[in-house]
């Protein structure tokens, strides 16, 4: 009797699905509004998700430093960060945001602005760093563009080697 | 009162068809208002292919408008309710992943404008569960109002 019942619950499920089919695909090809089937691309919705990470200025992320209001974060190579980075500043490559999303999330880090930053005014690493902490679901990151030239031409305070 | 099961039940599985077929109603027209919206909201969860994406933006909004239909004409509802049994178990499946992965984002339930992520979402999302898998079993159709008549 269950059984009965299921398979007919099955074998209706599967017309409704089948014309559910049907209508969605005609429906979006014949709107002027419709999308893509297979044309979704990540890429590109990544690339203006990254261009909308609001930018910090130098002196206001000096100033936040000062009252230790900031966590740097250094999205280069880590040969890169061991020959020198902003004093504080942890090494957080793209790839490797997942790994760190889940401490930075913590209380510790509440009230505390990530900006991350990289070397060259082009450089996309700094970008993709920020925008792979905030997908992990960090409250909020700043990118300082060109950070680390910046920051040493101000002259202010670097280490070396690991933190 | 020996009848009363026999008359609350399918009344009951009435109800919970019409409820149902006001939230599927008006999540699918909401969906299929602007499915590029919907698709990114289908993207943020990140657990499905690119390829997957639209595909799903593109069905999932008329399977719950076609479901609420079959709900209100009473027509294949054992079918509907299948679905929408499945429908929720994904969601939730797919909410729960996200809560724990401590994701905030939009829950697209509703639209593009519905709101973020919660766990009163995922209250939500069995509690209709549980009313599609009622109605899955204990349905009789729109003859429950007129036994009702017919035992006054």
């Amino acid at each position: 009797m269950i059984l009965n019942r299921l398979n007919k619950a099955l074998r209706q499920s599967l017309i409704i699905l089948i014309f559910t089919v049907m209508i969605a695909i005609v429906f979006n090809l014949l709107r002027p509004a419709g999308i893509a089937l297979l044309g979704f691309s990540s890429a590109n919705l990544i690339k203006q998700r990254q261009a909308q990470i609001p930018e910090i200025s130098l002196s206001e992320a000096h100033d936040l430093y000062l009252q230790k209001k900031v966590l740097f974060v250094d999205a280069r190579d880590p040969l890169s960060y061991e020959e020198g980075h902003i004093a504080g500043a942890l090494n957080i490559y793209p790839d490797e945001a997942a790994l760190y999303a889940a401490k930075l999330k913590t209380n510790n880090y509440r009230g505390v602005l990530i900006i991350t930053y990289c070397d060259g005014p082009q450089c996309p690493l700094s970008k993709e760093t920020a925008y792979a902490l905030l997908r992990q679901g960090v409250p909020e990151a700043k990118v300082l563009v060109n950070g680390w030239s910046l920051w040493i031409k101000a002259g202010y305070p670097v280490k070396k080697g690991r933190e | 009162m020996r009848n009363f099961h026999r008359i609350i039940v399918p009344l009951c599985s009435l109800a919970c068809r019409l409820i149902l077929a006001i939230i599927f109603y008006y999540a699918g027209i909401e969906k299929i208002a602007d499915p590029g919206e919907f698709a990114v909201a289908i993207y943020n969860y990140q657990l499905l292919p690119d390829l997957a994406v639209n595909v799903l933006a593109v069905i999932l909004p008329w399977l719950e408008i076609i479901i609420a239909t079959c709900f209100v004409a009473g027509f294949y509802v054992r079918g509907a309710a299948l679905i929408s049994s499945a429908l929720f178990l994904t969601f939730a499946t797919a909410l729960t992943i996200n809560l724990v992965r401590g994701l905030d984002i939009s829950c697209g339930c509703f639209g593009a404008a519905s709101g973020n992520i919660n766990w009163f979402y995922l209250g939500r999302d069995l509690s209709l569960l549980f009313m599609s898998i009622f109605v899955m079993i204990y349905d009789r159709g729109w003859r429950a109002v007129f036994i009702l008549r017919s035992t006054k």
